[in-house]
């Protein structure tokens, strides 16, 4: 009988307590000790011939008789017994097994005389024919009788014995069966504390507004959905987790055998083999507890980064020749000649410390590897809303062909934009290079920018919600435009940069234009991709914009001698005085105009060597003090 | 093309209970639809009409022929199917002049002129039409889903009667569809009932101008009840395995709603589009 189980009762049940246990009267019961030794001394003698000799010997017969008792045990199956012996063996248990069948029918054959016999006195009919033979010779019917006697009164300690059994047998009855009803209260009364938790805990997630529903192929259980409904189905479908419950009632969190790592896209931007920048995690993992809240979004986020992950895979792969390359787990891309950006799918934990042997030596691009890691989330979000729109639409009729998912913008808008932004910063520096040149030459002109012109926020559509109509502004080939003004009145000049990956033409193209009122025949190609190239038409068009300014000067009127300018050859920068008396060409100059630098030469047009007699150089360099502007120069050397 | 179709009835009080259950089911939020729905009927004989009908420049070979050859050689009914919006309707409280107006597309001028200021901002010369040609259901297929050939065509926008004259066609009668639709995967949901305009003795003979206030359209079935259309168009009618994949798809959305909906196969005979 266990003690505890009452104080259990007594403890779980506190508003109302049924007793269950029978009451046992304490009675002051005879030490039993006397018993026990006059009991000994019955069986064993008087403790005095007790001594340690005598106790051993007994224990030695015990053991030796056990002893004897597994030797027989053994030697039966140990015996190897060969066919005939074996036979032998058979035939005696045969035998064995005949006779003792037939004592068993001849002692039912004394039972069966006996009761006849007993029988015959009454019915001896009946009896005489379940009779042996050697029976009715021997005994004659109806020779015994029997009589009911009624038994001798039992002494009261006797009666009185069973009554004590059978209490004591209906106590321990209902004390196992209290046992067990306390114990299963008390079961159920964890289980009860438990649910309560499971449930309580199942609520206050669904008060978080997550979406707690029944999983589809185990009915009974709880899910809670936190993938997102426009992934690529893979995805979609593992954004679903049961809400199991623990022992205790906590709620577990059981994705299947999907791994529970958090893992997420982590950026390095890498210049010169150097890693200058990594992308920082979203979230610091707190160890050991943490709230079903955050596994849940734990979760949410790696199916959400392992998604992106695969989707930008999907999508380097098509743009092999953007010079994107993948490998297993890292897709890398290089934006400029030096700076390269790697992604990869790192696990949260092991952060940037990872077997990689890639340190991070210095943060300044932190921040670019945020951007890019942030625009890729935003873009693929895009996408989902962009799938649901999809999916909302009645869909096309039914056909054997099966529907290709295109691939997502995630890379291809970022490529896209770092690239539209070097080119647009090398365009600025350039042009601002050329016209500090200008400027310094005392050339009144100007320019300005318009960049990301198809990202302006400013740019308003009605029909798209705002965020959608953001990011779209991203996915339209980016087009900057510099326009500027010329020394030569009504000649404006425009370059127009635009920068598309997804549909043709590929890459940035450099649209320049400018109208010559000199050179109405010259345009400037059109679609021109490299750097060099659009250079070296804005700088011929400036050269030859000066070499037109040169041309158009006048002499003040009222001052006699001096001479005026044509363009000889003017795409190579060349002047020749012209004499309004004799019409003969006397001087000659030579404009080179270079990014930084402009250099006016003049020499007379006879002149064999060629050397010159005067030279101007103007520079973009404001270090540099200031000289006579360009105008200055040309009526200094245009004096006879 | 063809369309693969079951039905179901739901009764008024059922009917946002199922909107919620459908939203739940599709994972989108029901798309409100109401479209006007003019009858036209064929009424030149047979063999009459040569020329080609309707969206010619996308040849399809032998599903054209075929409905070419439908479109002439027996007599149909089409509808024209013109999407509105519930401000399209006239103003609560605002009717428009009486029932009994003699010439409704006179009035329909009228209305349209002083569109601007009006009260309804519905716009007939500007409302876009669809033609859509459906064919009786196919008879004795073992399959438990209702198919028939179908094919739609855009038409010009404004007053249609003229052209569709043009092609030989006259116009019946008009009604108003309101409903719902949701998209699961292939198939399409339309939860819609049919709307009648309020007096019949408005000229019949055209299209009318101007719509009346929505309140004031009367549901064709007294009750109020809807009807719950699922469809699959496929493309290729002579397909098998599409047609099976389709009605597939159909008899997986019937066990899905069985809880909510019985949905089935319509009677044949009452989608009967021929003009006798």
């Amino acid at each position: 009988m266990s003690s505890d189980a009452p104080d259990d009762s007594s403890a779980t049940t506190d508003s109302f307590t049924l007793p269950l246990r029978p009451l046992i009267e304490k009675r002051d019961r005879p030490d039993t000790l006397p018993v026990e030794i006059a009991q000994i001394n019955a069986q064993w003698g008087s403790f005095r011939d007790v001594n340690e000799d005598e106790l051993q010997v007994k224990i030695q017969e015990e053991k030796d008789k056990e002893g004897i008792e597994d030797e027989d045990e053994e030697e039966k199956p140990a015996g190897e017994v060969d066919s005939t012996e074996r036979l032998e063996q058979l035939y005696k248990r045969r035998a064995e097994i005949t006779q003792f069948a037939l004592q068993a029918q001849m002692e039912t054959m004394f039972a069966l005389d006996f009761v006849s016999l007993l029988l015959s006195k009454h019915v001896p009919r009946q009896a005489e024919t379940s009779m042996s033979a050697f029976l009715k010779q021997a005994v004659p019917l109806g020779s015994l009788n029997s009589e009911i006697v009624s038994p001798p009164l039992k002494p009261e300690s006797a009666a009185q014995d069973p009554k004590v059994v059978s209490r004591g047998w209906r106590l321990q009855s209902f004390d196992a069966a209290a046992n067990k009803l306390l114990k299963s209260a008390s079961r159920l009364e964890t289980e009860v504390a438990s649910e309560t938790r499971y449930w309580s805990e199942v609520l206050a997630v669904k008060d978080k507004g997550w979406k707690v529903s029944r999983l589809p192929r185990e009915r009974q259980a709880l899910g809670v959905q936190y993938g997102f409904l426009e992934a690529t189905p893979i995805f979609r479908d593992r954004g679903l987790a049961s809400l199991r419950r623990a022992d205790d009632g906590s709620l577990i969190l059981d994705k299947g055998l999907v791994p529970s790592k958090s893992r997420r896209i982590r950026v390095r931007v890498k210049i010169n083999d150097r890693v200058t920048g990594c992308s920082k995690s979203t979230r610091s993992t707190a160890d050991g507890e943490e709230s079903i809240e955050t596994r849940i979004l734990q979760a949410r986020d790696t199916v959400y980064e392992e998604e992106l992950f695969h989707e930008l895979v999907r999508e380097a792969r098509i743009m092999g020749g953007q010079g994107v390359t993948t490998r297993q787990n890292l897709i890398r891309f290089a934006v400029s000649e030096e700076q390269e950006i790697m992604l990869d799918l790192a696990d949260t934990d092991l952060e940037s410390f990872s077997e990689d042997t890639d340190v991070i030596d210095s943060h300044e691009d932190d921040v670019l590897a945020d951007a890019i890691a942030h625009s890729t989330r935003i873009l693929l979000s895009y996408a989902h809303r962009q799938n649901l729109h999809r999916r909302t639409q009645p869909p096309p009729p039914l056909s054997q062909k099966r529907r290709h998912t295109p691939e997502y913008q995630l890379l291809r808008p970022i490529l896209a934009y770092l690239q539209h932004r070097s080119h647009v910063e090398w365009l600025e520096s350039f042009i601002k290079d050329m016209y500090g040149v200008l400027k310094s030459a005392g050339v009144d002109s100007d320019y300005s920018a318009n960049l990301f012109s198809s990202v302006n926020p400013q740019r308003k559509n009605h029909s798209l919600p705002k965020v959608e109509a953001l990011v779209q502004g991203f996915l339209v080939p980016l087009e900057s435009t510099i326009s500027g003004s010329l020394i030569t009145p009504k000649s404006p000049f425009r370059v127009r940069i635009r920068t598309s990956l997804v549909s043709p033409p590929f890459g940035t193209n450099y649209d320049i234009s400018m109208t010559m009122p000199q050179h109405p025949g010259i345009q400037p190609p059109a679609r021109v991709g490299l750097r060099s190239e659009a250079a070296a038409i804005i700088t011929h068009f400036l050269m030859l914009d000066v070499v037109s300014a040169v041309s158009s000067y006048r002499p003040p009127p009222g001052v006699d001698g001096h001479l005026m300018w044509q363009a000889a050859y003017p795409h190579h920068g060349e002047l020749l005085t012209v004499s309004p008396t004799s019409g003969e060409h006397k001087k000659k100059m030579k404009v080179t105009l270079t990014r930084g630098e402009m250099t006016l030469d003049v020499s007379y047009a006879r002149a064999a060597d060629g050397t010159s007699k005067h030279s101007q150089t103007w520079k973009a360099d404001p270090t540099v003090p200031q000289q006579p502007g360009l105008m200055k120069f040309v009526a200094d050397v245009s004096k006879e | 093309m063809h369309e693969l179709l079951l039905f179901a009835s739901v009764p008024l009080h059922q009917h946002h209970e199922l909107r919620q259950q459908l939203a739940g089911l599709t994972a989108m939020q029901p798309r409100h639809r109401l479209e006007r729905r003019l009858i036209f009927k064929a009424y030149r004989k047979p063999g009459v009409i040569t020329t080609r009908v309707g969206a010619s420049q996308d040849v399809q070979g032998v599903d054209l022929q075929r409905l070419n050859k439908m479109l002439n050689g027996g007599m149909y009914y089409t509808q024209v199917v013109g999407p509105v919006l519930h401000e399209n309707f006239a103003a609560a409280g605002v009717t428009r002049g009486e029932g009994d107006d003699p010439d409704a597309a006179m009035s329909g001028i009228h209305e349209s002129q002083k569109d601007s200021l009006s009260h309804s901002t519905y716009d007939y010369e500007s409302q876009s039409w669809k033609l859509e040609f459906r064919d009786i259901p196919e008879a004795g297929t073992r399959s438990a889903v209702t198919a028939r050939l179908m094919a739609s065509a855009g038409l010009p926008k404004g007053d249609i009667v003229e052209p569709m004259n043009a092609w030989g066609y006259g116009f019946v009668t008009e009604y108003v569809v309101e409903g719902d639709i949701f998209i699961l995967n292939d198939i399409v949901i339309f939860l819609h009932r049919v709307l009648r305009y309020p007096s019949e003795s408005s000229d019949p003979h055209a299209p009318r101008g101007q719509l009346p206030s929505f309140e004031q359209m009367k549901p064709l079935d007294k009750s109020g009840s809807y009807v719950l259309q699922a469809a699959i168009t496929v493309q290729d009618g002579g397909n098998q395995e599409t047609m099976r994949t389709a009605s597939q798809h159909l008899f997986g959305l019937r066990e899905q709603l069985r809880s909510a909906v019985r949905l089935e196969q319509a009677d044949r005979l009452s989608l009967d589009t021929r003009a006798k």
